[in-house]
C-alpha cells in the first residue's frame, strides 16, 4: 500500500513534505530522516516513463508527474547529489541549511517531472524561495544583500517564465512543456527565463555573487541543482537550436579568464561551473542524439565532481575560515584526505582519461566533430585547456601547495570526508565504466571514448596546459593571487543601475508626492463642503442640513432596495 | 619560524619534483605521438603534436588574458562594501 503511495506522487515531493517536520527533530534524526524522504522520493521513479499525475485545474490540464528517457538521468543526478549533500552537512546542527537544502533540492526534482509549463513554473519558483535561504543562513550583511539580489533575478526568470507559457498557451491552447522553436514573444520569454538560471552570458551575474555567499553546506547544494534544472528545460525546450552553440561558446570562454584573476576559491568555481554550462549548452544547441547524450552525460558528471571540488573547498573553509587563495597554501599537510578528494574532482573536471569528466566531455566533442563545427570545436578545446588551468591547477596548488599559508588545521569532519570519498568513487567510477554510464543516457549509443588515439590527444592537451601553468610560475609570469573584487555582469544592477535608477526613482517619487499632495487639497475640500452642509440650516432655522442629508440617505436606501426587488 | 622555512623548503622540492614527472610524462607523450596513429575529430588536429602546441599556447594567452583583465575589471577588495 505504502509502495503504491509512493509511486504515485511525484518524486521530489516526499523531500518537500519532510523539509518542515525535520526541524522538529535532533540533530541526528533529522539527517537520517533527510535521507529517508531522498530514499522515498527515489522510489517514486520506479513508477517509470508515462504521465503519471494529471490534474484539470480551472480547465487547463496540470501534468506533476511525467518521467521519460531524459527526466530520469537528471532524477538519478539530483538524488545522488541530495545523498551527498546530506552526508557533507551531518558536522551542521543548525537546522537552516537542512531544511531549505531537502525543500530546494525536492523542489528542483519535482521541477523535472513537470509536464506543463505552469506546473513547471510553480517548482521553478520553489527553487529560488526555498534555495535563497543556504545564503542567507550565512548571517552577514553582504550574505543578506547577495541572497535579496539573487532572489530578485531568480524570480524576474520565473515572471518571465510565466508570461511566455500565457503568451504560448494563447497562440496554440496547450501548456504542454514541449520541444519549442524561437519566434513569438513567448518563447522567447521562456528561453530567457531558461537562459537567467543557465547563466547566459549576461545573465550570469547572479552566479558568481550569490553563490560564494552562502553557507559552507548551502554552496555545495546550490552548486547542483539550478543551473542543471536550467540545462535540463534547454534540452527539452530547445534541443537544436543553433543560438545555443554560439551562447554556449562564449559561455565557455569568459569565464576562463575571470576565474584565473580571482581570488575567492569558490568564486572562481562559479565561474568554472559558467564554463561548464557552456559545453552543455554548445551540446543541446547541435541537438543530435550524441550531443543530448553528451549534454546529458556532462550534467550528470558535473554535478558530482562540481560538487566535490566546492566541498573541498567547504573543508577548507569550515577548518581554516576562508578560501582566498592569497592566504592559503601548504593545507595538504593538514588535510590530505581533503586535498586527495579535491585532486580526484580537478583530475574529473579537466577530464583526465578514468576521470567522469573524459567521459562526458568526448561525446560533446565528438558531436562537434561530426557536425564539422570547427571554430566551435576549436573553442571548446579551447576552453578544455582552460578549465584544468582554473580548476585543475588552481584550486588544488593554491589551497593545498603553492606556498605555506602558515595554517594549522584538522581535517575536515568525518561527514565531509565521507561525503568527498563517495564522489570521488563516482567520479572515478563513471570514468573508468562508461558503459555502464552510458546505459542511462536518453538514447542508446555504441560509443568508446577510450581508443589510443584520443587518450593520446587528451593526454597531450592536459599535461601540456599544466606545463605551461609550470613554466609561468618558475618564471614568474603568473599574476600573484590579489585580494580584489574583479567586476562582472552583476555590476551592471550593482552599480550602473543605481547611477542611472535613482535620479528616474527621484523623479517618479516627485510627480508621485504632488499627486498626493494635490489629492489630499481635493479631499479637504470635499470634507469642508460637507462639514458646512451637515451644519448650515437649508430651509429655514427648523430644518438643518443633517435631516435633509439623512432623510436623502434613507430615500436613496429605499430605492435601491426596491429596485433590486423590482428586479 | 624553522617550522616555515621547513616547511617552504618541503613544498619547493615537492614542486621540483612534480614538474620533473611532468616533464618525463611531456617526453613520454611526444614519443607516443609518432608511436601511436593519433587523429582527431577535425583535419586540423591532425598535425603532429597539434593537442600539445594548442594547449600550451591556449594556456598563456589565458593567462595573458587575465592579466589585461586584471587592468580593466579588478578593483580593490572592498569595493562593494559601500552600498
Amino acid at each position: 500500500m505504502l509502495s503504491d503511495l509512493l509511486i504515485s506522487m511525484p518524486p521530489g515531493f516526499m523531500m518537500m513534505l519532510a523539509a518542515l517536520p525535520i526541524m522538529a527533530l535532533p540533530h541526528h534524526a533529522r539527517q537520517v530522516a533527510m535521507l529517508v524522504a531522498i530514499g522515498a522520493s527515489a522510489f517514486s521513479l520506479t513508477a517509470g516513463a508515462g504521465d503519471h499525475w494529471i490534474v484539470s485545474l480551472m480547465g487547463f490540464e496540470l501534468i506533476l508527474y511525467r518521467a521519460d528517457h531524459l527526466s530520469l538521468p537528471f532524477a538519478i543526478v539530483f538524488h545522488i547529489a541530495a545523498t551527498l549533500n546530506v552526508f557533507y552537512g551531518w558536522h551542521e546542527k543548525r537546522a537552516t541549511d537542512h531544511v531549505a537544502g531537502i525543500a530546494y533540492a525536492g523542489a528542483a526534482i519535482a521541477a523535472l517531472h513537470a509536464g506543463d509549463l505552469v506546473t513547471l513554473f510553480i517548482w521553478w519558483e520553489a527553487t529560488a524561495v526555498t534555495s535563497v535561504f543556504l545564503i542567507l543562513a550565512s548571517g552577514t550583511q553582504r550574505a543578506r544583500r547577495a541572497a535579496m539580489r539573487y532572489l530578485i533575478v531568480q524570480v524576474l526568470s520565473g515572471v518571465l517564465l510565466l508570461s511566455g507559457a500565457a503568451m504560448l498557451f494563447s497562440q496554440t491552447g496547450t501548456l504542454e512543456f514541449a520541444a519549442m522553436e524561437l519566434g513569438s514573444i513567448g518563447t522567447w520569454m521562456v528561453f530567457i527565463a531558461f537562459g537567467f538560471k543557465a547563466a547566459f552570458p549576461l545573465l550570469n551575474g547572479w552566479l558568481q555573487d550569490a553563490y560564494p555567499e552562502a553557507t559552507v553546506v548551502g554552496t555545495v547544494i546550490l552548486s547542483a541543482f539550478t543551473t542543471k534544472l536550467a540545462i535540463y528545460a534547454l534540452a527539452r525546450g530547445f534541443a537544436g537550436t543553433d543560438l545555443l552553440i554560439v551562447i554556449g561558446c562564449l559561455m565557455t570562454a569568459f569565464p576562463v579568464f575571470f576565474a584565473v584573476i580571482e581570488n575567492d576559491m569558490r568564486r572562481v568555481l562559479a565561474y568554472s561551473l559558467n564554463n561548464q554550462l557552456g559545453f552543455m549548452v554548445v551540446a543541446i544547441g547541435i541537438g543530435t542524439e550524441l550531443a543530448i547524450n553528451g549534454a546529458v552525460a556532462h550534467a550528470f558528471a558535473h554535478i558530482i565532481y562540481k560538487g566535490l571540488l566546492f566541498m573541498s573547498m567547504g573543508a577548507v573553509l569550515y577548518r581554516v575560515g576562508t578560501v582566498k587563495a592569497s592566504e592559503l597554501g601548504g593545507l595538504y599537510r593538514s588535510m590530505p584526505w581533503t586535498t586527495v578528494f579535491c585532486i580526484v574532482g580537478a583530475m574529473s573536471i579537466s577530464a583526465f582519461p578514468l576521470f567522469s569528466g573524459f567521459a562526458a566531455k568526448s561525446l560533446i566533442m565528438s558531436a562537434l566533430g561530426y557536425k564539422g563545427l570547427v571554430a566551435a570545436y576549436l573553442v571548446l578545446l579551447a576552453a578544455s585547456a582552460g578549465v584544468l588551468h582554473h580548476s585543475g591547477i588552481k584550486i588544488p596548488y593554491f589551497a593545498f601547495f603553492g606556498h605555506d599559508g602558515g595554517h594549522k588545521v584538522k581535517e575536515a569532519p568525518f561527514g565531509m570526508l565521507l561525503a568527498m570519498g563517495l564522489a570521488s568513487v563516482l567520479c572515478i567510477g563513471i570514468g573508468s565504466l562508461p558503459g555502464l554510464f552510458y546505459s542511462i543516457l536518453p538514447y542508446s549509443l555504441d560509443y568508446n571514448p577510450y581508443d589510443a588515439s584520443h587518450v593520446v590527444g587528451q593526454l597531450q592537451l592536459l599535461i601540456f596546459s599544466i606545463l605551461a601553468f609550470t613554466f609561468l610560475m618558475t618564471f614568474k609570469f603568473y599574476p600573484p593571487e590579489l585580494k580584489s573584487t574583479v567586476l562582472n555582469t552583476d555590476w551592471l544592477y550593482r552599480r550602473v543601475a543605481p547611477v542611472i535608477g535613482r535620479p528616474v526613482l527621484a523623479g517618479v517619487m516627485a510627480v508621485w508626492r504632488s499627486f498626493v499632495v494635490a489629492l489630499a487639497g481635493y479631499r479637504d475640500m470635499v470634507l469642508d463642503t460637507v462639514e458646512k452642509v451637515m451644519h448650515a440650516p437649508i430651509a429655514g432655522p427648523t430644518v438643518p442640513g443633517k435631516a435633509v442629508m439623512i432623510q436623502t440617505m434613507l430615500l436613496a436606501i429605499i430605492l435601491a432596495v426596491g429596485y433590486l426587488v423590482a428586479g | 619560524m624553522s617550522g616555515n622555512t621547513e616547511e617552504a623548503a618541503r613544498l619547493a622540492l615537492l614542486g621540483k619534483w612534480a614538474t620533473r614527472v611532468l616533464i618525463a610524462m611531456g617526453a613520454v607523450l611526444v614519443v607516443l605521438e609518432f608511436v601511436v596513429h593519433r587523429h582527431g575529430e577535425i583535419a586540423a588536429e591532425d598535425f603532429p603534436l597539434f593537442p600539445a602546441v594548442y594547449a600550451f599556447v591556449v594556456c598563456i594567452l589565458i593567462v595573458v588574458g587575465g592579466i589585461y583583465l586584471r587592468k580593466i575589471a579588478m578593483r580593490g577588495e572592498d569595493y562593494y562594501d559601500a552600498e
